[in-house]
């Protein structure tokens, strides 16, 4: 039997040893002359029964993992690898599908927006003409009401001329008739009148 | 002074039958076997269309991790028919690995050499059966025995070398590997706890403090071995791998 031994010096330890039965020469027990004991059998060597039940238990161990359960999980396993590669090429895929759609709705937008440019483009000119045409048509119903407001206006002064020269006609022919006290030449009077008048007028 | 007892090394390795014929280690075997087979079975009814939960997920995981880590990095997509094979062999080892930390079994059934043991030689096996039945009897000896580009002369001293190499070492190294490493930290475990409680129940009450020191040892050692393990597991696996790999395209 193996004994450790410490050695103490002033309440602290010096040294542990381990010694065997022979070792412990100076131990009483050796003093008394006691015989070794048998340490038993090689602690190496193995026994037949544990060899028997280790093997065995991985024996029984391995061919119930080979046959039935590695194969199971690992079925379960490639099916669920399998559904995840899956989704994800489904997933790829419909991101492709996604791009395409974004590029197509691209394509179609720059078509819409050229359209549309086209198409106010369009509208401007026709606007720009209709606006210039409708300018013409004001202008020229602007000219034509001047005209008209011309010629209106130059009626009214020739019938308040002749109103007037009538009128300077009637006084003269009164005023000339009590100056000289006989009736005065009606045409003299007017053509005196008339003349008058322009050279005013003129003036 | 104060002398703990450390028990005698087979009585914290063997064990005492609780069935005939089936002790600690045996039962560790079973039950990493029942958990793993429960573990893959939930997740072979849970519905894998949804995303993985629970017993699905590790499962999934594990699967991944010697798909991705072990055989794609070693054997190529030609290696992923060994899923099974290296997927079981890691799981088996890691379920018996992590009993040493676990409270009541505090014991790795690959801390004894049964299961290491047997596990490399049917490794053995099955690379070298893999390599003859890809490349002919004649065939993969020679390539093992023979390796390409290397001068005729040489191979009075190389053929010995390779043969003890690949055909005799390999075995050996594969199964001490584990079996040492969790030897190594069971010991560790079971010196550290022995020391922090013969250090707590010290009649020299200036030792009490003390105990703590080795109880945090144990601690750290005790997260530590999770990390071993699952490492070991791992090694283990990924050798496998790596041999079966070099038996089945010698040329890579």
């Amino acid at each position: 039997m193996a004994t450790a031994v410490v050695t103490l010096s002033g309440g602290s330890v010096v040294s542990v040893r381990l010694a065997s039965e022979k070792g412990v020469a100076a131990a009483p027990r050796a003093e008394e002359g006691a015989e070794p004991k048998d340490m038993g059998p090689n602690p190496i060597s193995p026994e037949l029964k544990e060899l028997a039940w280790g093997f065995g238990s991985f024996l029984v161990f391995l061919v119930i993992m080979r046959l039935f359960l590695v194969p199971k999980v690992r079925k379960g396993m490639a099916e669920r690898y399998d559904g995840i590669r899956a989704d994800l090429e489904g997933a790829d895929a419909a991101k492709a599908d996604a791009r395409a759609e974004v590029a197509k709705y691209e394509a179609a937008l720059v078509e819409v927006r050229a359209e549309v440019a086209k198409r106010v483009d369009a509208a401007r000119v026709t606007l720009d003409s209709e606006r210039g045409e409708a300018i013409a048509a004001a202008n020229r119903r602007i000219a034509a009401k001047k005209a008209e407001a011309e010629a209106a206006a130059v009626a009214e002064r020739a019938a308040a001329r002749d109103q007037i020269s009538a009128a300077v006609t009637s006084v003269t022919a009164t005023a000339t008739s009590i100056a000289v006290g006989k009736q005065a030449d009606n045409s003299v009077v007017t053509q005196a009148v008339a003349q008058a008048m322009q050279s005013t007028g003129a003036r | 002074m104060i002398a703990l007892e450390f028990p005698p090394i087979n009585a914290i390795l063997r064990w005492q039958d609780v069935a005939p014929s089936f002790n600690k280690i045996a039962i560790i075997a079973v039950l990493a076997t029942i958990i793993g087979c429960t573990i893959f079975a939930m997740a072979a009814r849970a519905d894998a269309r949804k995303a993985p939960r629970g017993a699905r997920n590790l499962a999934e995981t594990s699967v991944e991790f010697i798909e991705n880590g072990v055989i794609m990095q070693t054997m190529g997509r030609d290696g992923l028919g060994w899923t099974p094979f290296l997927l079981t062999l890691f799981l088996f080892i890691y379920l018996c690995n992590v009993p040493g930390i676990i409270p009541f079994f505090q014991m790795p059934a690959t801390a004894r050499m049964a299961i290491p043991g047997a596990l490399a030689l049917m490794v053995w096996v099955v690379y070298n059966g893999a390599g003859i039945k890809h490349q002919g009897f004649g065939g993969y000896f020679k390539s093992v025995l023979f390796p390409p580009g290397v001068p005729k002369a040489l191979y009075v001293l190389v053929t010995p070398i390779e043969f003890i190499s690949a055909i005799i070492v390999r075995p050996f190294s594969l199964a001490v590997r584990l079996f040492a490493n969790m030897l190594a930290g069971h010991i560790l475990l079971v010196t550290f706890a022995l020391l922090s409680e013969s250090l707590f129940q010290a009649k020299d009450k200036i030792l009490i403090p003390f105990g703590v020191l080795p109880m945090f040892m144990l601690i750290f050692l005790t997260g530590f071995e999770v990390l071993v393990a699952f490492l070991q597991a791992y090694i283990f696996t990924i050798l496998t791998a790596v041999y079966i790999g070099g038996a089945v395209h010698p040329e890579h």
